[in-house]
């Protein structure tokens, strides 16, 4: 049977600066217990989406 | 056209969700279950590199941040960009503008963020704007909230979230920019506000507003706004003379993550803290996998995000040169991104950060904070590629000597 496969990070939000990446510290407050419930829940979301692949996959750039 | 959903990645793939937005990178596995990807894509083809994000840069950045003019009328005393009223000679206009958008498209990116100076003076932003949207891309905007705002009120819902430009509140923001410029700023948060619901601030900090965040993100809550984002005052611009005075103290940096989190819970506001801070979090020694799951990673200049300036010009993030020129003289433009992208060589010391000089060599923290800001290095050190002297790790290991700062950054590629 296929593995189910693994949600591995969930970048919460978007990043409108336009100088830098900026990342959601706020879930830090409630603890590794829920952030590690997060990234579950972020799968069961796309699960309910139903995403889709779009465009041609590339090839992927070299290791500088 | 839709909203780009997913794409394929060497560790399987990257799936956007929009309500609530989030970008959740996936392995190979979920990626064959979830999107069908069937058959070998030729980015699987290391079995290795199956859930191991970083091990290659992405196949193209998550967002980029286009500058799309150079001209703003603040003149603060520590932009980045050097802005002036005139802008940049052989500042791109619209027309080059929509092909590096249909470039960036064509390279799967998910998100661009549109600044300058202030963009909001260009009367095409809205158009651009709709093209993104047209070409699946989320468009979003910094700006100062100094000018254009009469500009912005009737194209603000183009855009997926405004931030404004806030860096303390009253005399502060002042002593910050070097001219009194708050209650503009705050006015154009109220307007804005008031016909959407996504706007936040940006705020630099430094170590005239440091005592005052507290305040500000009080202030972010009695404004209704969407979230704070703290954002570490780089040696970029103008800001390269004026980094010595202004750029926070080591306690400061050590004291930074819990005063966010403090005034967070106190006053019920999201805080983002910029790639820049990523050595200030490992200071506190949060689980290096928890950090992972929340997609916490220090430079990412090159690989998660891509930076272009007026001229077109690709650098690695916002605040760092564009590369040299190629043999004929030619740099390289945002509008050809993908041929760039994959060269050996590109972005320099931005992706050889497996190969970080001790301490950095052997933190437990390398694979996300990648070695800290590349830009501060730079101008610090003279050497971009060495550990970030400000991180609160390197200076206790004896690395955050300084050479003596320069007027002027060196030109670091990427």
């Amino acid at each position: 049977m296929a593995r189910a496969g693994r949600v591995l990070a969930v970048k919460w939000g978007m990043n409108p600066n336009s100088s830098s990446l900026g990342v959601d510290v706020t879930f830090l407050l409630a603890g590794a217990t829920v952030v590690a419930a997060l990234t579950p829940l972020g799968g069961a979301l796309l699960r309910l989406r139903r995403p889709t692949l779009a465009g041609p996959p590339p090839e992927s750039p070299p290791r500088g | 056209m839709a909203e780009r959903s997913a794409r394929l990645e060497a560790f399987g793939a990257i799936v956007q969700l929009r309500r609530p937005r989030a970008l959740a990178f996936v392995d190979r596995a979920w990626a064959r279950r979830r999107l069908g990807v069937g058959g070998a894509p030729a980015l699987w083809r290391d079995p290795a590199a199956d859930g191991d994000i970083g091990r290659a840069p992405l196949s193209a950045p998550l967002e980029a941040h286009l500058q799309l003019t150079n001209r703003c009328g603040a003149g603060c005393q520590g932009c980045y960009t050097g802005a002036s009223p005139q802008g940049a000679p052989g500042e791109w206009g619209l027309a080059r503008w929509k092909r590096a958008i249909d470039e960036l498209a064509a390279m799967g990116v998910f998100h661009v963020a549109l600044g300058g100076g202030e963009s909001t003076l260009l009367p095409w932003l809205g158009e651009l704007a709709r093209h993104a949207r047209a070409r699946g891309l989320v468009p979003n905007l910094t700006t100062a909230g100094l000018e254009g705002l009469e500009a912005l009120l009737p194209i603000a819902h183009l855009f997926g979230q405004i931030n404004v430009s806030l860096d303390g509140l009253g005399p502060t923001y002042a002593r910050v920019r070097g001219f009194d410029g708050f209650a503009r700023v705050d006015a154009a948060l109220v307007a804005l506000r008031l016909i959407k619901r996504e706007i936040g601030i940006n705020v630099v900090v430094t170590r005239e507003n440091f005592a005052e965040l507290g305040a500000i993100f009080a202030h972010a809550r009695r404004r209704r706004l969407h979230e704070v984002e703290l954002l570490r005052f780089k040696p970029s611009g103008r800001g390269a003379a004026a980094y010595a005075r202004l750029r926070c103290t080591d306690a400061q940096h050590r004291a930074l993550l819990p005063v966010v989190l403090a005034a967070a819970r106190r006053h019920r506001m999201r805080a983002k803290l910029d790639c820049s801070y990523t050595p200030m979090i490992a200071h506190h020694a949060p689980a290096p996998a928890m950090l992972a799951q929340l997609s916490v990673y220090g430079c990412t200049g090159g690989d998660f995000l891509v930076g272009a300036k007026a001229t077109g010009a690709v650098t690695a993030c916002s605040f760092a040169a564009p590369p040299p020129p190629a043999a004929d003289g030619a740099r390289p433009t945002v509008d050809e991104l993908a041929r760039y992208w994959r060269r050996d060589d590109a972005f320099g010391a931005f992706r050889t950060w497996q190969a970080a000089a001790a301490p950095c060599a052997s933190c437990a923290y390398l694979r996300l904070c990648r070695g800290g800001c590349r830009v501060v290095s730079a101008h610090t050190l003279g050497d971009a590629a060495a550990p970030d002297p400000e991180c609160p790790r390197v200076v206790d290991a004896g690395g955050g000597r300084r050479r003596s700062l320069p007027l002027a950054s060196p030109a670091i590629s990427g």
